[in-house]
């Protein structure tokens, strides 16, 4: 690709998220949608392989399905209340249409079944900018309706369990971290209308774990689990640092990854929603089984290998580490730091 | 004008049967310019004449090459329309569903129609949509740029997802 149509698609990306950042009218809330699934598109089928292109014409048929909801469904507030403020989105109908095809934007449990399927298309560092850059706008959406309390819950929590779920029997990584992104949206949706600061800080602690384990996959070049198993090879100190970063995502204490669990856990015991917060609890149980998988066959096991297969050349690395050190060093460290990081987060 | 209006109305449903009643994509796009242009009879009678114009030139002019492509692609020898039995069938089924929805949301109607809502246009200057357009070159300018620039990154994401020639997974098979 031409540098210069890179750098307009990528500024593209940029200014649709700042668009629907910005703005309080529903027109340019879904123009920022649409500027965004526009210019990631060539984006992800850069390299023109049959998978990237069915990728991306799934990623497109979805989020158009869920931009023309979403352009319905505020054509029909302003019909029933006369304005396109998106705060004051007051009719029930519309804001729940709203917040289902949002959920369709970013693939909540009903919706999911696009997620794995796309990101397994592409390569790591597309799937990366997928996962992270693209959750963003539409959570600047969600943050601002008032939708029905039950849906959100149901959403959240079958999102929780179909995460976890739907991991448990994946070899293929990108597949793996589709998932794992589905359940972690699960938890920000289900604390959204009691602390949106919580769903803020899940969101931050979500993109910069996953983030640095999409870097370390991409240094390993590593798709699948078979792979994973002699990365360990090629740079052990990666090999090493990963199983805390899964454990990390699957919320273990001592990782800054239990922060976000910890702390919406409590908040859903403080609104006497008990059962809610069991079952939470327990289908990140579910993801926990996976990530353990992963980080099994990463580290703490050795499988056979041949004498070659186990002493690679060890050349230096010829992409940038500092994002990934960076994002790691965050991930797993963050801990310590929950209340200084509530405080930034509260708003 | 609400009998003109009622007219446009029965087009329009009848031009959506047509898309959604499956025939071949001959009739499905004739179905769509049906509907586009019975859309905007419609939005005459509401008073948009000018944006009706402007949505019956673009609208039908995008609709042109949808129907060329459609009809280029399928190149079917004896096209299917109301006149086989399934197609008949699934129209039969929709008519039904529109008759049904349009008997229980009734109420606000009148004689059948809806109730033209241009009312006194004599007694002001400029009409609603053409102050509206005016409002949108005046306030909306920033907005305007932006179209503008979307415009060309679409142009940019179309060349970049075509490309490719042989090598590409868009190609014609």
């Amino acid at each position: 690709m031409n540098p210069y149509i890179l750098a307009t698609l990528l500024f593209g990306l940029g200014l649709g998220t700042t668009i629907t950042f910005a703005s309080s009218h529903w027109l340019l809330a879904w123009m920022g949608l649409e500027i965004n699934t526009l210019a990631i598109l060539p984006l992800m089928a850069r390299h023109h392989h049959p998978r990237a292109v069915e990728a991306t014409t799934k990623y497109f048929l979805t989020q158009a399905t869920a931009a023309a909801t979403i352009l319905f469904a505020s054509t029909t507030n302003a019909w029933l209340t006369g304005q396109w403020d998106i705060l004051q989105m007051a009719h029930p109908i519309p804001t729940n249409m709203v917040l289902l095809s949002l959920a369709l934007k970013i693939g909540l449990a009903p919706m999911h079944s696009w997620l794995p399927e796309v990101l397994q298309g592409l390569d790591l560092t597309t799937g990366l900018i997928l996962s992270t850059w693209q959750k963003l706008a539409p959570f600047a959406l969600l943050l601002q309706i008032q939708p029905n309390t039950s849906i959100l819950i149901f959403l959240g929590l079958t999102s929780t369990l179909v995460g976890g779920w739907g991991g448990l029997n994946q070899t293929q990584l990108r597949k793996i971290l589709a998932y794992s992104s589905i359940a972690h949206l699960g938890w920000m949706l289900l604390i959204l209308q009691f602390a949106p600061s919580l769903t803020l800080l899940a969101l931050l602690m979500y993109i910069i774990m996953t983030s640095s384990l999409f870097l370390i996959f991409k240094l390993n070049q590593a798709t699948n689990i078979n792979t994973l198993a002699t990365s360990w090879a090629k740079s052990p100190m990666l090999a090493s640092i990963a199983p805390l970063l899964l454990l990390s995502l699957g919320g273990l204490p001592p990782l800054s990854g239990f922060m976000p669990k910890w702390l919406i856990l409590q908040e859903l015991t403080k609104q006497d929603l008990p059962l809610a917060a069991t079952f939470a609890a327990l289908t990140a149980l579910l993801s926990l089984y996976f990530y353990l998988r992963l980080s099994y066959t990463m580290a703490l096991t050795l499988s056979p290998n041949s004498p070659t297969g186990t002493t690679p050349w060890r050349l230096p690395h010829l992409q940038t580490t500092m994002p990934m050190t960076i994002f790691t060093a965050l991930s797993l460290f963050m801990l310590p730091l929950t209340p200084a990081t509530i405080v930034l987060l509260t708003f | 004008m609400t009998y003109i209006v009622f007219l446009f109305l029965v087009g329009l449903v009848l031009g959506l049967i047509a898309v959604a009643s499956n025939p071949s994509p001959y009739f499905a796009a004739l179905g769509l310019v049906v509907v586009a242009g019975m859309g905007c009879g419609v939005l005459v009678g509401h008073g948009g004449s000018f944006l009706s114009l402007v949505l019956f030139l673009i609208y039908l002019g995008g609709m042109l090459v949808v129907f060329a492509y459609s009809a280029a692609l399928a190149a079917e020898p004896y096209p299917e329309t109301w006149g086989s039995r399934p197609v008949a069938f699934y129209m039969m089924v929709y008519l039904l569903g529109v008759v049904l929805v349009g008997w229980a949301l009734w109420g606000g109607w009148y004689e059948g129609s809806w109730v033209s809502s241009d009312e006194m246009f004599e007694f002001s200057v400029v009409r609603g949509d053409v102050g509206g357009v005016a409002v949108m070159y005046s306030s909306g300018g920033g907005l305007l740029v932006i179209g503008a620039w979307v415009l060309l990154l679409t142009l940019f994401v179309v060349l970049e997802l075509t490309r490719g020639l042989s090598r590409g997974a868009l190609r014609a098979v």
